[in-house]
């Protein structure tokens, strides 16, 4: 027990530089859900009964504009399904996957968390309870923020000073540091792969068609490796 | 009630989507298969999609996007050198963020 809080704990930890990354863009959909006409309670329910970033502002902004239930939950939906390929890939990396844990881990399997979660896993053995760590972290942040949005939504002011320029580049930040971290050289195939697709998708298609687009190219390019070069990786 | 009812089946579906993979999808993925290759570069492509689409948009909102592709460039030297000097994660998060909210501020 001691060894799975430790380790939870550990995965907690690492999940500081995704709530620094988190907090900004929840704290921007707290003040956007309010702006649209919903109420603080009802904004900080959807952040924390759905935990889906993107497709939060698209659910707000539809809302907003009059659109229709089962068109809401329908478009919601699509722009998640690219999630579908992260359990299997999760499990296929975790030592010992968790029966008990799955559920949780389920639920906080955004982007952002499988990103650091794989990044982690380049590096060393994937643990369930971290990873449960490094999704209660990211969880608590875009909650918490979404919650300050939402109560003093109406007070702020959007800034233009080096911080909050700053703060607009945290993602994009995390993510280079995610990669540089768990890139190896025999990647190379996969990284231009998706790299070039995701480009060219999002001159065509909606951001999350060529993310999705983007993701499914570079793994393809993965399967088309010689086995040793991935096995390692 | 209609909302409340939306948020609870878009939260039950996000979930789903989420879970029925994780729980059922590993069955399918055999040693050494095609699939646990595809699964296993997944997370550097899904990494690398997602430095596109989140500069992307950073790009895209700039008001000007020369000012902003040098900004672009000096975060990631940022966070590249911060990380290799310290090899911490978080430091070269805000390293790269203040970097590139300093350039594109003409502050560098």
């Amino acid at each position: 027990m001691n060894g799975a809080l430790s380790s939870w704990a550990a995965g907690l930890r690492a999940s500081v530089s995704l709530m620094v990354g988190y907090a900004p863009i929840a704290f921007s959909f707290g003040v956007i859900g309010v702006q649209s006409g919903f109420s603080p309670c009802q904004t900080l329910a959807i952040s924390a009964g759905i935990f889906a970033g993107a497709s939060q502002f698209l659910m707000v902004a539809m809302l907003a504009a009059g659109s229709g239930t089962l068109a809401v939950l329908s478009t919601v939906l699509l722009m998640n399904l690219r999630h579908v390929f992260y359990g299997p890939a999760l499990m296929a990396r975790l030592q010992k996957p968790p029966r008990r844990l799955r559920p949780w881990l389920a639920f906080g399997l955004t982007d952002e968390v499988f990103a650091t979660a794989m990044a982690h896993a380049a590096r060393q053995p994937l643990d369930g309870a971290w990873c449960l760590g490094l999704a209660t972290g990211a969880y608590a942040a875009w909650v918490a923020g979404t919650g300050l949005g939402a109560g003093f939504g109406g007070q702020w002011q959007t800034g233009d000073g080096v911080i909050s320029r700053a703060m607009a580049f945290v993602l994009p930040a995390l993510f280079l540091a995610l990669s540089m971290q768990a890139y190896q050289r025999r990647d190379w195939p996969i990284v231009l792969s998706a790299l070039v697709t995701t480009v060219i998708g999002l001159a065509w298609l909606p951001a999350h068609w060529a993310l999705l687009l983007g993701m499914l190219s570079g793994a393809l390019a993965g399967t088309m490796m010689p086995r040793s070069n991935r096995e390692a990786a | 009630m209609t909302f409340w009812w939306l948020v609870l089946a878009t939260g039950l579906g996000t979930f789903l989507i989420r879970y029925l993979p994780l729980r059922h999808g590993q069955r399918l993925i055999h040693a050494g298969s095609r699939l646990e290759r595809f699964f296993t570069a997944l997370g550097v492509a899904a990494l690398t999609a997602l430095i596109v689409l989140s500069a992307g948009e950073v790009w895209w909102a700039a008001e000007d996007m020369a000012i902003a592709s040098v900004a672009i460039v000096a975060g990631t030297l940022g966070v590249f050198v911060t990380l290799r000097k310290t090899g911490n994660i978080g430091l070269a998060t805000l390293a790269g963020a203040l970097i590139y909210g300093l350039a594109s501020q003409g502050g560098l």
